[in-house]
């Protein structure tokens, strides 16, 4: 690990620590930090200190706390996401929505409203976004591993051919889907955490984290994939099989956030970018950074949500849209830049 | 004393005794993809000691090969032993702990240090909750100055120089600590100061009792440095052996379509490998040009590649026919830009016409100003007449002399396509001479 990393972490947890602490007390009705500790305090033990009034826990409790949490398992999990499918295609540029993992999500969700199962059953709807994920995974996984498939832009064009031909099937069954289901779904595209509940966080919490932790025990192979795949397999990584473990994890965890806080765009793509200037390429030190530093960026993009123009509330997804898209132009120019100055 | 640390501990003695299994065993090794044949039973067996070149035109099979006997690629037929098991029963982790395949691949698209970059050959050594140790470190950093790189460290592997690479990609080879070491053109982008460096460091590699199996460009370099070679043609083994008995110009001529001689070298003791310029092959014949508007400029480059003396005219200046012949010193005779080619001209150039063996008419559209040339043709023992082919510029008359003169020229030539003309080459003595 590199001289600084240690430093970063620790300027990591606390900032996330304030940053879901501020999440918490902010919004519409505001509650002071002070209520946040007091509550926190008592339900640990110490239950000599008042709890806080009776509004001010439900706030806290019900309303605000599953939203933060949702931020950061979500933020957490497509910045991951992102710096494995970076890792695996060894491309800086690659992410679940660039691959089409997100449109295959969508899909899933797609379907699950139309269909009128995600009425009935709560879990439809992530697990058809889980199962979508999956399938444009398995596309993705199988177009990388077609013979000369090598080259950097490659795996993004077909990516994104992968993403039009799925988001092309998602608007086809919105033809014919109910006025109020093309709004339901619509929202749920543009990305958002508002209303988010503990129901959402006791699923996607026991399927995310150990997904998580399992994709940062791949670490290691990872960095070998950044030399090719033909220099990680004379390293000695089975890179079939390896491929296939991390692209599944990965779908996996796509579909789960996205159920949760609907297909939120750029996340998976800057942060990793991002954070391998702070942290430098390992894989060792970039996932962990990642995962901390996409769930601080998300709740803090929700926070500005809430805060920019209250009591109205912005999507998150615009949020990160408008911060992320400059982000991406100016990568994309200063690869560009790079590349003509290698020539 | 960890593996990497032989490297700088000098020869290590291992007794080669007959039941020792052979590094490195293939047989009938085969590889075909979609059909299509890359290798066909080649059989193989490398010794510890051995520096093992593999030389062969482009696309004879060379990386191929490299791939099969590294566990990179399943072979379509036969197998491969290495320390007497067959490669393809062996986990990845395991074939990397006895093989190492360094590729002509160096890129690198994230901001690795060349520290981190030999780090990552210790992954077969570790388990996936080790990390890597002091000692790893300490190996990888007298390893970095082995190979030449001394305090690259912390300098971005993207950002060193092609050659550079190749020497921190050879140092990730030797952190990994194999016994066989396979290096596909490790020296492709090396200045001839790293080239030594790396090759004499596969011959210390070598002399410790591993194996080294590298692909070689480069013949004199392949017979400087290589205890043995094995040439591939197409796919097969042409000839494998000591370098004196590989690179003769009887198997060099055969399986690399050119003309070589071999020739000792004084310096090294070791033998030198000379490409014989195709230009001093042919010779004899002397061929005329006659062309304009640039229709010559091809075919003046195609013969003289091929050696042909050639002369040129009646041109007119500043015409890319006559600028080419200018620069390439081709004698040839030319008028002024624009000015009407006289029967004072055509008498001038005469004698170059009917000096050579053959003349070529370049299809090339004529009026009154060149009209000349045809009747110079005329003069000429034997007229290839060129047919326009696509692309070239048609062959109109705007003189009313110009088609009755080309039809007259006509039967007696030989009407040629230049791709006829180009096939007929190496029997264009015959043409000249036998009077067809």
């Amino acid at each position: 690990m590199r001289a600084g990393n240690a430093l970063l972490f620790v300027l990591l947890a606390v900032l996330l620590l304030a940053a879901v602490v501020f999440g918490v007390a902010f919004g519409a009705v505001r509650v002071a930090p002070l209520s946040i500790l007091r509550l926190l305090l008592h339900e640990i033990g110490f239950s000599s200190i008042p709890l806080p009034e009776a509004r001010d826990v439900t706030i806290i409790l019900y309303l605000r706390l599953p939203r933060v949490l949702a931020a950061l398992l979500v933020g957490s999990s497509l910045a991951v996401c992102g710096v494995v499918m970076q890792g695996l295609f060894r491309n800086p540029m690659a992410s679940p929505e660039i691959l089409g993992v997100s449109a295959g999500g969508s899909l899933g969700a797609v379907i699950a409203i139309t269909s009128g199962l995600a009425r009935l059953a709560s879990l439809a709807l992530p697990l058809l976004t889980v199962t979508g994920a999956l399938a444009a995974s398995a596309v993705i996984y199988l177009i990388s591993s077609a013979r000369g498939a090598t080259s950097l832009l490659f795996i993004v064009i077909a990516g994104m051919a992968v993403s039009s031909l799925l988001n092309g099937v998602s608007s086809a069954l919105l033809l014919f889907a109910k006025e109020h289901e093309v709004s339901q779904y619509f929202f749920w595209t543009m990305g958002g955490l508002e209303g988010r509940s503990w129901q959402h966080i006791l699923y996607a919490a026991p399927l995310l984290i150990p997904v998580l932790f399992a994709l940062s025990l791949y670490s290691r192979e990872l960095n070998l994939f950044t030399l090719g795949e033909e220099g990680a397999l004379a390293l000695g990584v089975h890179v079939e099989a390896t491929k296939r473990i991390l692209l599944a994890l990965a779908a996996v965890a796509t579909g789960v956030a996205i159920s949760v806080g609907g297909p939120i765009g750029f996340i998976g793509l800057l942060v990793p970018h991002f954070f391998r200037l702070l942290s430098g390429p390992d894989h060792r030190s970039l996932l962990p950074a990642s995962a901390l530093g996409g769930a601080l960026f998300l709740v803090l993009c929700d926070l500005a949500g809430r805060a920019i123009a209250p009591p109205y509330e912005i999507r998150v997804g615009i949020i990160t849209a408008i911060l992320g898209s400059p982000y991406l132009l100016s990568l994309v120019i200063r690869t560009q830049r790079g590349r003509a100055r290698a020539r | 004393m960890t593996r990497s640390d032989r490297a700088f501990g000098g020869p290590r003695e291992i007794p080669q005794s007959p039941t020792v299994a052979p590094l490195l065993e293939t047989s009938g090794l085969s590889y075909a993809v979609d059909g299509k044949t890359i290798l066909e039973g080649v059989s193989l067996t490398v010794r510890r000691g051995e520096l093992l070149g593999v030389i062969g035109p482009n696309g004879a099979g060379k990386t191929t090969l490299l791939r099969l006997i590294s566990g990179l690629l399943p072979p379509t037929a036969g197998a491969v032993r290495l320390a007497g098991r067959n490669i393809e029963t062996m986990s990845p982790r395991q074939r990397a702990l006895l093989a190492t395949f360094m590729s002509q691949e160096s890129s690198q698209p994230f901001a690795f240090t060349v520290m981190e970059i030999l780090l990552m050959g210790r992954y077969p050594h570790r388990g996936r909750f080790e990390g890597d140790t002091v000692e790893d470190r300490e190996a990888a950093r007298r390893i970095l100055a082995y190979v030449g790189l001394p305090g690259f460290e912390d300098r971005r592997f993207g950002e060193l120089s092609g050659g550079e690479r190749q020497l921190a990609l050879f140092g990730k080879s030797l952190v990994q600590d194999t016994e066989l070491i396979v290096l596909d053109e490790p020296s492709s982008s090396l200045d001839i100061r790293h080239q030594d460096r790396i090759f004499s460091m596969a011959q210390e590699l070598a002399r410790e009792s591993r194996a080294v199996v590298t692909s070689v460009h480069n013949l004199d370099v392949a017979a400087q440095y290589c205890s043995r070679l094995l040439l591939l043609e197409k796919g097969r083994a042409a000839a494998d052996g000591k370098p004196r008995d590989v690179l003769t110009p009887e198997i060099l001529d055969r399986v690399y379509g050119i003309r070589t001689l071999v020739s000792p070298n004084a310096v090294t003791g070791s033998i030198a490998v000379t490409v014989v310029p195709a230009r001093a092959a042919t010779g004899g014949a002397r061929i005329h040009l006659i062309g304009g508007a640039g229709s010559a400029v091809n075919l003046t480059r195609e013969l003289y590649r091929l050696g042909y003396r050639l002369s040129g005219g009646i041109a007119h200046e500043h015409d890319s026919d006559e600028k080419l012949w200018k620069s390439l010193g081709v004698p040839y005779v030319s008028v002024g830009a624009f000015s009407r080619i006289t029967d004072d001209d055509v008498r001038a150039a005469a004698r170059a016409v009917e000096e050579a063996d053959l003349a070529i008419l370049c299809s090339f559209p004529v009026g009154t100003g060149n009209v000349g040339n045809l009747k110079l043709a005329g003069l000429a023992k034997r007229v290839v007449v060129l047919q326009t082919g696509t692309g070239d510029t048609p062959r109109a008359f705007f003189a009313p002399e110009g088609k009755a003169l080309f039809d007259e020229l006509c039967r007696r030539a030989t009407l040629m396509s230049y791709e006829q003309l180009l096939a007929s080459l190496p029997l264009a003595s015959g043409i000249a001479g036998d009077g067809t």
